[in-house]
């Protein structure tokens, strides 16, 4: 009967998927900077991941998820925040480095406010552009390895490297440049 | 091995992405080099301080189950019709079904199970109505008011009185989903707390005694042709009252 297949199928991808809510989460977090917005954005995904589940094949279930997360955040950004996706080469810093927003970015408000918690670790992180910020985030919280976030990310293991590479040196910089710690 | 080699292949070393043999050879020359071996610690530095200080995000609690009514709407949705317009009827004739193939013993298991879904379906619907802006669709304490909005709403028409005088007063009721089909909720207040119940066709099981799930009372019972289930954060104590009065009150 089809009613017990469909069941069945939720049953079976609420078990496969559910478990690596927390790591979508994170991720979709760490890309729209926001609680909310990564709530909506997890929501929309994991529905779109239930929509595409036939396409999913016995294996790396969490990658498979954030891989989908991540193709969310990035629709949502484009239709929301498209000053956020700022293309790696046009960023301010040649080098891929923390870049200043624009002022149609952000109000004074939520200037002031980042400037005064600009000694924290994980503003830095925040201010990477998003497609280092990503690679890093996926490297050292959620302890992906290279071939996995080539996997979510969609780019060969080589860009992978360097673009870990350009996000530690940035915050390297930024970080001893503003003398923290 | 030369500085500029050793510092392009220095990310990969502390990934610990680097096979074996050159691992070594890296490792030996960071031990002797004076500008590689302090550049690595540093690197090696900021890992821990990244991991340190970074918050670690988790999934709110009420995501996961917003997330899960989010699904079974969309499976309803796309399901068969024999699912959108029938499942209740479809689920008892799997029961019948059973029984009539199976021993008793597969009957009370079918049974079980699908308490046991409802039961859960019934906690997280609360959960979700406390933690999200949506706690009634008609706000009232006038039991008039309440009975008439659930009117081409549902396929049930739930009893509804106000049990302000007993400490119970009547908040409204919304429209909720328990196995994908809208069925009435009728939310009450004891201090703080918020009790809903659910009204669903009946089932004919009844759960007895006031269960704690998940830190959550929960009563079920049946009248007439409709089940009852009420779950509360309040004390079980107070939900068994609750229902003594309620299914008094009802029936009068």
């Amino acid at each position: 009967m089809a009613w017990i297949a469909e069941r069945r199928r939720r049953s079976r991808f609420e078990s496969v998927v559910l478990p690596h809510l927390d790591a979508g989460y994170a991720l979709a977090r760490w890309l729209t900077r926001n609680d909310a917005d990564a709530a909506d954005v997890v929501q929309e995904a994991c529905l779109r991941a239930f929509r595409y589940f036939d396409s999913y094949r016995e294996g790396d279930a969490k990658s498979w998820l954030l891989k989908i997360v991540r193709r969310s955040c990035y629709d949502w950004l484009e239709r929301n925040r498209p000053a956020d996706l700022v293309p790696l080469e046009t960023a301010t810093d040649p080098d891929g480095g923390i870049h200043t927003p624009s002022a149609a970015d952000i109000d004074t408000e939520a200037l002031l406010q980042s400037r005064s918690e600009l000694r924290r670790l994980d503003r830095l992180i925040e201010e990477l552009p998003p497609p280092l910020r990503e690679a890093l985030v996926l490297r050292e919280l959620q302890e992906l390895d290279y071939r996995q976030i080539a996997e979510v990310t969609g780019v060969p293991i080589g860009t992978v490297m360097s673009r870990l590479h350009r996000a530690r040196s940035a915050l390297r910089r930024a970080w001893d440049g503003k003398g923290c710690r | 091995m030369q500085c500029e080699e050793a510092r392009a292949r220095l990310d990969a070393y502390v990934d610990g992405e680097m096979a074996e043999t050159e691992r070594t050879v890296l490792r030996d020359h960071l031990a002797g080099c004076a500008d590689c071996g302090p550049e690595a610690a540093a690197l090696q530095r900021l890992r821990d301080e990244i991991r340190q200080a970074a918050p670690v995000y988790r999934a709110p609690p009420a995501l996961r189950s917003q997330i899960r009514f989010a699904l079974r709407r969309e499976a309803a949705a796309s399901g068969a019709p024999t699912l959108r317009a029938s499942s209740w009827l479809a689920y008892a004739a799997s029961i019948l079904l059973a029984v009539a193939v199976g021993s008793g013993g597969t009957f009370l298991a079918l049974g079980e199970r699908q308490e046991d879904r409802v039961a859960s379906e019934v906690i997280d619907s609360h959960l979700r109505s406390l933690l999200g802006t949506h706690l009634t669709d008609v706000a009232s304490s006038d039991q008039h008011t309440v009975k008439p909005w659930f009117a081409g709403r549902s396929d049930v028409s739930p009893p509804v009185v106000d049990l302000s005088t007993e400490g119970f007063p009547l908040v409204g009721g919304r429209l909720d989903l328990i196995e994908g089909k809208p069925v009435p909720a009728l939310v009450y207040k004891r201090r703080e707390h918020v009790i809903n119940v659910f009204v669903l066709p009946a089932n004919r099981v009844d759960l007895g005694e006031t269960l704690t799930r998940r830190g959550y009372s929960l009563r079920h019972w049946d009248e007439g042709d409709l089940s009852f289930w009420a779950v509360t954060d309040a004390a079980p104590t107070e939900l068994t009252e609750f229902e003594h009065l309620f299914r008094a009150a009802t029936k009068s």
